[in-house]
């Protein structure tokens, strides 16, 4: 197993990778999970039994509305989008991910003894 | 879309769930084709990507957040199916926990309108009661504790003076049943409340229609001839017609207008007791009875106080001002030169200020301890209940790890099973509580029927309110959790492959037994309390019905004559009422079968009336300064009642009204006034006054007989004729020939009073048998009912035992056939099963036994005349519980013996 680029996500995490995706346009579960494969250069891969219990819980908390619309290949699929709650939200989050990684940084930043 | 409408829309969710993982399947399964995998291996492929689809699915519902309601649902009607898969189970389950339930419910109910409901007023707790409550009546003595009556008077003077009250209610001590006519109709017996003017406003008790009683009502006598009635009785009587206002009621000689109907569930502040009207206090004379003074008098105590405490006022401060004041007025009202018993008594007096928010009663203090017993006793059997379903479910989870492995393999989280399987258990408490539920509602008010026999139900509000409801629904709630929480979570601990390859869930058997074991320990031990409990009680029981009453309850009527309506002289022409109870003792006895016939102010267990007496040159001592029981009585009483005459004679024709006035004294008396001598002749006076005339003189002594209660001890007893004390027209005894025929009696008594005056009423017609059992009524009660949950208890018990060998036995099987093929005696294997029923009902006994030594003294004031230890009870319960244990192994052990080796070896 190539555990080198492949790590887990930190809790909630998934979620706002979710919405960042989502946010730019409509899309279905499929796609969502590869482009966050492809956006992460190919280190995340959305395992379908985490990405479709968020989404769903996303949908149930009104930030994602969902509607069936024709695919790319023609067949319905369940598409999300992201509702005015959801965009305030992501915006949120999206700014207190960077503060936090920030902080984070900061603080690691230096090399200690016993960590290379 | 609300979850309801996503409940409804469950069929649609599920089909788009299904079709967005299918999509998502799929197009993987294209790209996986598109990169150029042969299209059977990509479905393979992306199959072993996706991992378990339904458990996907499971997480996707459980994130919907409705997913609590539709498992709800679904997990109900799941239990429900199970329950009628094993309908033995159900049935014996459903019927323990209904009667646990029931039982909880039922005494619950009486003990919440007894002991802790509060009363329908405004703000309760502000209310406190001068004295402990309870002892209704009069007394003109100075008791030595704390005061429960007060005089008007005192009422009147506290009110003027104190700083801790924002207001004080006075109410009379006693409720008058009396005939009341409305505006000229028939004459219905009523229930008056005599109250004060501050009664209703410092109750915070508003009118429904019209208004309540007025300080301007309550003046001088006369000053308020009006009433208000309680809304079941206007509702009752009126029909609740508002225009009924400005009626006349008619009571005795007065006429009273209905001027008001009071608030919706306000009965009168003594539980226990319906007021029908509220009348002013300034019309007590008008309710005056014989020998009574009155409230004119400053000692004349016959009311009770409630006071509401002044915001910012605490109790203690309230209580050291309301005893300074206290002694400060009874002080003046002794005189100049008060006795120096009078003083020590005064001294030694108190008024203790309790709690008023559940207002008075003398039911509360009769029945709190055997109430709060039985709820224990009820509890306990409930709590027997709880264990042996758990154990029957124990059972059940071993032969479902099958089912529950299955369903964990299917992608149910180890919560979900938990869940579902604690779902089941309060489907079943839930069913049982239902039927519970309906059982108490008939069986409070049963229960108190049969814990107060009378000609009238004790009136309390037994509708179950959100308290009991309450009560009801945490009881089924703990319950459930009781007896689900252990089987479900060893189930939902299952391990699954083992369990899926064996399937019989061996691997889980032995340490289920150790835990249903256990719960059997605990269930012998707890009947055997119960057990030790009920012996106790009826062997209490039986001591009382073999009391010595001094009478001869056999052949004996008793029955009330009603005068209330009659318009009998009173005063001077008293003494026409004399003759008239001559008359109608001359009538009856004359009739055919009757022996002998009296009036009697009481017979047995009718209350009372009792005073301190001295007689001439007799000092007082701590044995004859105890309180006298006076009765009032015809000339035949003594032979009537089978009372015995032991010295001098009984009273009649030569004692009249204007003759020196006479008594019959019992024996008690007689020996702690003249320990050394005769009484006859002997003169006392009632009261506590040194320079007493000494106008009565003793004529006669009598054996002693009980008067209030069987379990009283010796009281002295003093017995006046009625034609000395004119008026009283309570209670007619007729001793009839053995073998007459007591209806046509009682029918001929009818007659005989209708002919002398229509107008007086022969009522509440019994016999003095009835009547001393009515007196041991509750006693007995308790001993019934704890007998009856000492069985259910032992009988639960034995199921559990039967049960747990049974599958012992059947789990053995093969072992046991392996046994005798060997060549094991028969009563080797009997024995290895008893053995195993030993080994459970001995240290049950040893525990059970333990705790009913240490806990039965709780009983001590229960019991008449047995130590709560009594080594017989105790061995009963032993002896029963272990018999019927041995006998619910015997069923399995027997059944062991019968194995055929040849067939136990070949279902292995």
């Amino acid at each position: 197993m190539k555990t080198e680029d492949r790590f887990d996500l930190p809790q909630g995490t998934l979620d706002l990778l979710i919405m960042r995706v989502v946010a730019l346009g409509p899309i279905h579960g499929y796609a969502i999970a590869q482009r966050i494969q492809q956006m992460s250069r190919e280190a995340l891969q959305v395992q379908q039994g985490s990405l479709y219990p968020a989404l769903h819980r996303l949908e149930y908390k009104k930030l994602l509305t969902a509607s069936w619309q024709a695919s790319e290949t023609g067949r319905e699929a369940k598409f999300y989008e992201l509702t005015a709650r959801g965009r305030a939200h992501l915006k949120a989050e999206t700014e207190n991910w960077k503060r936090l990684t920030n902080v984070v940084g900061l603080i690691l930043k230096g090399t200690v003894e016993g960590i290379s | 879309m609300s979850w309801l409408g996503r409940l409804l829309g469950r069929e649609r969710m599920e089909t788009e769930l299904d079709k967005e993982l299918r999509f998502h399947f799929e197009s993987q399964v294209a790209d996986k084709i598109r990169g150029g995998v042969p299209e059977s291996e990509a479905h393979r492929l992306v199959r072993m990507e996706f991992g378990g689809i339904e458990q996907i699915k499971e997480d996707c519902r459980e994130r919907r957040g409705t997913m609590w309601v539709e498992s709800l649902a679904q997990d109900v009607r799941y239990g429900l199916r199970q329950l009628r898969k094993s309908p033995g189970f159900a049935v014996v389950a459903i019927v323990s926990l209904a009667l646990g339930v029931g039982a909880n419910t039922a005494i619950f109910s009486l003990l919440d309108a007894i002991l802790l409901r509060p009363l329908p007023v405004q703000n309760p707790r502000e209310l406190v009661l001068f004295g402990p409550g309870g002892g209704g009546g009069s007394t003109e003595a100075v008791p030595d504790e704390s005061w429960r009556l007060f005089s008007d008077s005192f009422f009147q003077d506290f009110r003027r003076e104190d700083h801790s009250f924002s207001g004080i209610a006075g109410v009379d001590s006693t409720q008058f049943a009396v005939k009341a006519s409305i505006a000229g109709a028939a004459y219905e017996t009523t229930h008056v409340d005599l109250v004060s003017g501050s009664y209703f406003p410092v109750l915070g008790v508003p009118a429904y229609l019209g208004r309540t009683i007025a300080e301007s009502d309550d003046g001088a006598f006369g000053s308020g001839p009006v009433a208000v009635a309680s809304y079941s009785w206007f509702q009752r009587h009126l029909n609740g017609d508002p225009a009924a206002l400005g009626k006349v009621v008619r009571i005795e000689a007065h006429d009273y207008t209905l001027v008001g109907v009071a608030r919706p569930g306000f009965s009168g502040v003594t539980v226990g007791q319906a007021t029908d009207l509220f009348i002013p206090l300034s019309m007590e004379k008008a309710f005056s009875r014989p020998g009574w003074n009155g409230i004119g008098d400053k000692l004349f105590q016959s009311l009770y106080l409630i006071g509401r405490l002044r915001p910012g006022v605490n109790a203690v401060q309230a209580s050291a001002e309301t005893n300074l004041l206290f002694h400060q007025i009874i002080r003046g009202y002794l005189g100049p030169q008060p006795t120096e018993k009078h003083l020590a008594d005064l001294a030694r007096a108190s008024v203790e200020l309790t709690p008023g928010a559940r207002g008075i009663s003398p039911l509360r203090q009769y029945f709190s301890l055997p109430l709060k017993i039985l709820m224990g006793i009820v509890a306990l059997v409930l709590l027997i209940a709880c264990a042996n379903i758990a154990n029957m479910l124990l059972a059940r989870g071993v032969a479902r790890t099958r089912e529950v492995a299955v369903r964990m393999a299917l992608g149910a989280s180890r919560r979900r099973i938990a869940v579902q399987l604690l779902t089941e258990s309060a489907v079943l408490a839930g069913v049982g509580a239902a039927a519970g539920v309906a059982l108490a509602w008939k069986a409070s008010g049963l229960l108190l029927r049969l814990a107060t026999p009378g000609p009238d139900p004790v009136p309390l509000n037994l509708a179950p309110d959100s308290r009991v409801l309450g009560f009801t629904l945490g009881v089924t709630v703990l319950t459930s959790l009781l007896f689900g929480m252990l089987p479900a979570f060893r189930a939902s601990g299952v391990e699954f492959t083992p369990a899926l390859k064996d399937g019989r869930g061996s691997s889980s058997a032995s340490s289920r037994g150790a835990l249903a074991s256990s719960l059997i320990v605990g269930q012998v031990a707890l009947s055997v309390l119960l057990l030790a409990v009920a012996g106790l009680f009826v062997r209490s029981l039986i001591h009382l019905s073999e009391v010595n009453t001094g009478f001869d309850d056999h052949n004996v009527l008793v029955f009330t004559l009603d005068s209330s309506t009659a318009n009998l002289p009173r005063g001077a022409d008293e003494i026409r009422s004399v003759r008239l109870q001559e008359q109608m003792e001359d009538r009856v006895r004359a009739i055919p079968g009757v022996q002998s016939d009296s009036f009697a102010f009481v017979a047995f267990h009718d209350g009372g009336w009792s005073d301190q007496v001295l007689f001439q040159n007799i000092t007082r001592t701590p044995a004859n300064g105890e309180p006298v029981n006076f009765n009032i009585t015809g000339n035949g009483f003594f032979s009537a009642m089978g009372i015995p005459l032991r010295e001098g004679r009984t009273f009649g024709a030569e004692d009249r009204l204007n003759s020196p006035r006479v008594a019959v004294i019992n024996e008690s008396m007689a020996r702690r006034f003249f320990p050394n001598r005769s009484a006859i002749g002997q003169r006392f006076s009632i009261g506590e006054t040194p320079d007493h005339p000494g106008d009565i003189e003793v004529i006669g002594v009598v054996e002693d007989a009980k008067y209030y209660t069987l379990d009283e001890g010796s009281l002295m007893a003093a017995y006046f004729p009625c034609s000395q004390s004119p008026g009283f027209y309570g209670n007619f005894v007729v001793r009839y020939a053995p073998g007459a025929n007591e209806r046509e009696i009682v029918s001929a008594i009818r007659h005989a009073v209708a002919a002398i005056n229509p107008n007086i009423l022969v009522n509440d017609v019994t016999t003095l048998e009835e009547q001393v059992n009515r007196s041991i009524a509750t006693p007995s009660l308790i001993a019934q009912l704890s007998a009856f949950f000492g069985v259910v208890a032992v009988f639960l018990a034995c199921i559990g035992v039967y049960g747990l060998l049974s599958y012992s036995v059947a789990r053995r099987t093969s072992e046991l056939g392996i046994r005798l093929a060997l060549g094991a005696q028969l009563h080797t294997l009997l024995w290895m099963v008893l053995r195993e029923c030993l080994a459970l009902l001995i240290p049950g006994l040893a525990i059970g036994i333990a705790v009913a030594l240490t806990s039965t003294h709780i009983l001590k004031s229960l019991l008449y005349e047995l130590s709560p230890l009594d080594p017989a009870s105790i061995s009963i319960a032993i002896g029963a519980v272990a018999v019927m244990t041995i006998a619910a192994a015997w069923v399995p052990a027997r059944r062991a013996t019968q194995i055929n080796p040849v067939q136990a070896l070949r279902t292995e």
